[in-house]
Parts: C-alpha cells; sequence; structure tokens
C-alpha cells in the first residue's frame, strides 16, 4: 500500500532521512515513534507531497509519486487524508465551511450531498451539530476533533495523523486513540499515526517502527516490541506500566 | 559579506515568489469575490488613516507654498501646485508607508499564522493551491485598494489645501481649484498612480512573501512581521528614488526637446 525506498531527505546540509525503508500493508495501523526533531513530521509531509525527497522513491497504491507534479500529486492527497498536529482549522470559517472544504475542492461535488458528508464526518467525531459555530469557540479537544472529521469527509484510504494526542488531557487523549482505532477499522483505512506516546502504540497498533535520527531502529508487532534491547526502545518501555 | 549574501539570497528568493504569483494570478484565477472581500478590508481599514494624512498634507502643503508664493504673487496658483506636488510625491509614499505598517503588518502575521498552525499545508492537502486562494487575493486586495486610497486622500488633501489657503492665505475655494488643472496634467496623475501601483507591488510582494515563508512557531511569526516592516521601507525608499528618476524622464520624454 505504502513503501518507502532509501528516503532521504536533506534541509541544508542537515540531512533528516538518511536512506528510510519501510512497508506498509492496507489496513495495516502503523506507530511510528521517536524523540522530537527525529523527522516523524518530514516523514509524513513527504508522504502527502508537502516536501519532496532527495533521494529515494515513495510508492503509494502501487505508483511511484515523489516526482510528480504538484498538480499530478492531488490525486494522491485525494486518497491519503492528513491530520495535522496542530487543528490546523481556517479561523475565518464556520465549521461547516471548513469540513466542507477538501469536498469543495476535491470533488466539486453538489451543496446537499455536501451538506450530508459533512454531518456523517461529524458524527464519526461525536459531534454532531457544530456546523455553525466558528474554531474559536471550540475547546482545543474538539477543534482536534473537527480537524478529524474535516480530513475524514474526503474518506481516504490512508490516514496519516501527526501526534494526534500531543497537549491533549488524558480524557481527551483516550477518546482520540479509541477513535483513530475504530475507525481505521471500521473504514479499512491504512494509517501511519506518528507519535511519542508508547502505550496507546502498544494498545492500538499492528506494528510499531521505532525512528532515530533519521533511521529506523527497531520494528515489530506490540509484543516484540516490548521485548526488544534497543536502549531507546527501552527508554520508551520505561513510562508503561507493567 | 555574509550579510550582503544573505540580502541578495532574499531578494532572489522574493522575486521568485513574485514571478510564481504572478504565473498563479494568470493560470489559475483567484474567485472574484475574494479578490472584492480583500479589497474592501483593507480600503476600508486604512480609509479614516488616509482621510485624516490626506486633509493634513493638503493643508500642510498651501502653508509651505503660500510662505514662498506670496512673495511672487502667484497665489493661484496655489491649488495646483500642493495638488500636484501631494499627487506625484507626498501621496504615493505615505499610502504606502501607512498600508505597511498597518496592512502589511497584519497580513504578514496573519499568513505567518497560517503557517505556523499548518493551515497553509493543511490547504494543500485538502486539494486546493495557496497562492491562488490566499496569496494573490491579498496581493490584488492590497494593490486595488492602494489607488482608491491614493484617490480619496487626494480629494481630501484639495479640501485641506483649500481650507487652509482660505484661513491662512485668503485665497478663495474657487481660486484655489481653478488652476489645479493647468498644473495637474494627466501624464503627472499618470504617475502618481502608477508610482502607487508600484510601490504597493513592492509592499504587498514582501508581506505576503514573508508571512508565506515564515518557520518556527510564534517567534517565527514576530521575526516575519519585523522583517516585513524593515525590509519593505528600504525598498519603498529605493523604489521611490527609482519611479521619481523614471517619471521625470518620461515626463521630459513627453514634453519633447
Ligand atoms: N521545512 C523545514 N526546513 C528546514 N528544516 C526542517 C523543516 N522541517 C523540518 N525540519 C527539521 O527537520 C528535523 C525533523 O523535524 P520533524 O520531522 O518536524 O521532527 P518530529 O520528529 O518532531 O516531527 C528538525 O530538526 C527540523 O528542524
Ligand atoms: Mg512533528
Amino acid at each position: 500500500m505504502i513503501e518507502y525506498r532509501g528516503l532521504v531527505k536533506r534541509f541544508g546540509d542537515r540531512t533528516v532521512l538518511k536512506g528510510l525503508n519501510l512497508r506498509i500493508s492496507e489496513g495495516e495501523i502503523v506507530f511510528v515513534l521517536g524523540t522530537s526533531g527525529t523527522g516523524k513530521s518530514v516523514l509524513l509531509k513527504n508522504t502527502v507531497g508537502l516536501l519532496r525527497p532527495d533521494e529515494g522513491e515513495i510508492w503509494i497504491d502501487g505508483r511511484e509519486v515523489s516526482r510528480l507534479s504538484e498538480e499530478e500529486y492531488l490525486g494522491v492527497r485525494r486518497i491519503c487524508g492528513m491530520v495535522f498536529q496542530h487543528p490546523a482549522l481556517f479561523d475565518s470559517l464556520s465549521v461547516y465551511e471548513n469540513v466542507a472544504f477538501g469536498l469543495r475542492r476535491h470533488d466539486r461535488l453538489p451543496e446537499e450531498l455536501i451538506r450530508q458528508k459533512v454531518a456523517e464526518a461529524l458524527a464519526l467525531v461525536h459531534l454532531p451539530g457544530v456546523e455553525e459555530r466558528r474554531p474559536a469557540q471550540l475547546s482545543y479537544g474538539m477543534q482536534k476533533r473537527v480537524s478529524l472529521a474535516r480530513t475524514l469527509a474526503l474518506e481516504p484510504k490512508i490516514l496519516l495523523f501527526d501526534e494526534p494526542t500531543t497537549a491533549l488531557d488524558p480524557i481527551t487523549t483516550t477518546a482520540v486513540n479509541n477513535l483513530i482505532q475504530e475507525l481505521s477499522r471500521r473504514l479499512r483505512t491504512t494509517s501511519i499515526v506518528v507519535s511519542h506516546d508508547m502505550i496507546c502504540a502498544l494498545g492500538i497498533a499492528d506494528r510499531i517502527v521505532v525512528l532515530d535520527q533519521g533511521n529506523i531502529v527497531a520494528q515489530g508487532t506490540p509484543r516484540e516490541i516490548r521485548g526488544s534491547e534497543v536502549p531507546l526502545v527501552q527508554d520508551f518501555l520505561a513510562e508503561v506500566p507493567a | 559579506m555574509n550579510h550582503l549574501a544573505h540580502a541578495i539570497d532574499e531578494i532572489g528568493r522574493t522575486t521568485m515568489f513574485f514571478a510564481a504569483l504572478l504565473k498563479t494570478m494568470f493560470r489559475r484565477p483567484s474567485r472574484f469575490g475574494d479578490v472584492v472581500d480583500q479589497t474592501w478590508n483593507v480600503t476600508l481599514q486604512s480609509l479614516p488613516t488616509t482621510a485624516m494624512a490626506g486633509f493634513f498634507v493638503g493643508a500642510i502643503m498651501a502653508v509651505q507654498f503660500t510662505m514662498q508664493m506670496r512673495d511672487f504673487g502667484a497665489l493661484g496658483y496655489l491649488g495646483g501646485l500642493a495638488t500636484s506636488g501631494t499627487l506625484r510625491e507626498v501621496g504615493p509614499l505615505l499610502i504606502a508607508f501607512m498600508l505597511s505598517g498597518k496592512v502589511g503588518a497584519y497580513t504578514s502575521a496573519e499568513l505567518g499564522t497560517m503557517r505556523v498552525t499548518e493551515q497553509i499545508d493543511a490547504v494543500r492537502c485538502l486539494g486546493a493551491d495557496p497562492l491562488q486562494e490566499l496569496i494573490v487575493p491579498r496581493f490584488l486586495g492590497i494593490v486595488i485598494s492602494s489607488s482608491l486610497l491614493l484617490g480619496a486622500g487626494l480629494l481630501m488633501s484639495v479640501l485641506g489645501g483649500m481650507t487652509l489657503g482660505h484661513l491662512f492665505a485668503h485665497v478663495s475655494p474657487e481660486e484655489y481649484v481653478r488652476h489645479i488643472p493647468t498644473i495637474l496634467t494627466w501624464p503627472s496623475i499618470l504617475i502618481g498612480f502608477a508610482k502607487c501601483a508600484v510601490f504597493a507591488v513592492v509592499l504587498a510582494t514582501i508581506c505576503t512573501y514573508r508571512g508565506y515563508s515564515a518557520t518556527g512557531g510564534a517567534k517565527g511569526v514576530g521575526r516575519a512581521v519585523v522583517t516585513t516592516a524593515v525590509s519593505t521601507m528600504m525598498c519603498l525608499v529605493v523604489m521611490d528614488w527609482v519611479t521619481s528618476y523614471l517619471a521625470e524622464a518620461v515626463m521630459t520624454l513627453a514634453r519633447g526637446p
């Protein structure tokens, strides 16, 4: 479904991704763990073409995409939904217009269908009836969920989450994690979740990948990761209650 | 040396951004409604300041010219000189400085915030082109409204000059306006508006570019606003010199040898 082959990304003389190889199959939930600044967001942004790799290939749905033009990339972004670390909602638009934004651009649907899809997407994140509010009138946790609804409205086959629970309180964190699991299973999406929350990775992931300084230092099922000897993995595991 | 290289680098990047902006403007036109909204916002935000500044510039010009022209018995030309001076030199520059302080700072902060909170990335992911939907409407809004503001400011400056001319030099309003058409020729009107448009293009490019390319959280937004102010001021002063020089050449050509 998604495959990275020898992915290299540099900024100036700093190499952030150093020849990363990773293959994710259809329907899998993969957690990518790593400390801040290791290039997790850079990996996701390369996937949706917000950044382009300097070397290597990215295969999505059987197609090498890293050298597509900006216009051709629209097709990739259509099936590959990204949920950003910030809610990234458009302040001047209502919640309705925020969720409808992608439907209007990518698909140009008639208004009736848009209204229906917006309502469905908001119901999926358990926030019905907030259409007419402004983002500023919602709590941070609600904004993150609206942001998720905005991505889900396009019914992407692939979902990329950038630190979905960072800066959320413990209760909302659990709610969002349950939502990710529930949605991935119900909508049969392939999901990559970037996080540094080992506890929820162990609970939800089919596979956990640990990144350190632009390379994969460990990967495996939650069970395999629990038994890993890699020091960084041990550091992450130290936070997990036995 | 490093500073110079950095400055040249930035000028190059800004120019490339401007080229991309123009390309987008013609290849994929923005929604008309967005442009109208932005123009309306900018004009409305700046109209009171412009009107007030216009009135006082007219008044100051009238007072200054009165002192010198009384000795020559040329007070009949007071209105004409004050108005053409305002239109060709003071007006465009003042409008540009005012817009850069108000709208330029606001625009770079707004776009910078959208950049660092990933809203611009979100726009791209949701199938839209940020240049087409965010940058071009703001750019055109500033450029179009600068001309509207220059017109409004000019009217106010005539009013200001008329009032002060009347109070200070006892030039009646009819006398004040009578010779405006004599001195304010079409080429000079054109030059005034062209100058204003050039300044607006410069400041709109800088503020949208700085905001659009902001990095590094709230601090980055602050940096974008500060560098917008500094580079706009420097570019405006240079452009004022360039446009005055060009205008002089054009006027000479128009008059003939
Ligand atoms: N657009 C960019 N320009 C320059 N450097 C960048 C850019 N994006 C990310 N970086 C750098 O790449 C490194 C990895 O960033 P990132 O992927 O955001 O880390 P994280 O793993 O915390 O998400 C950081 O050192 C960051 O400074
Ligand atoms: Mg990150």
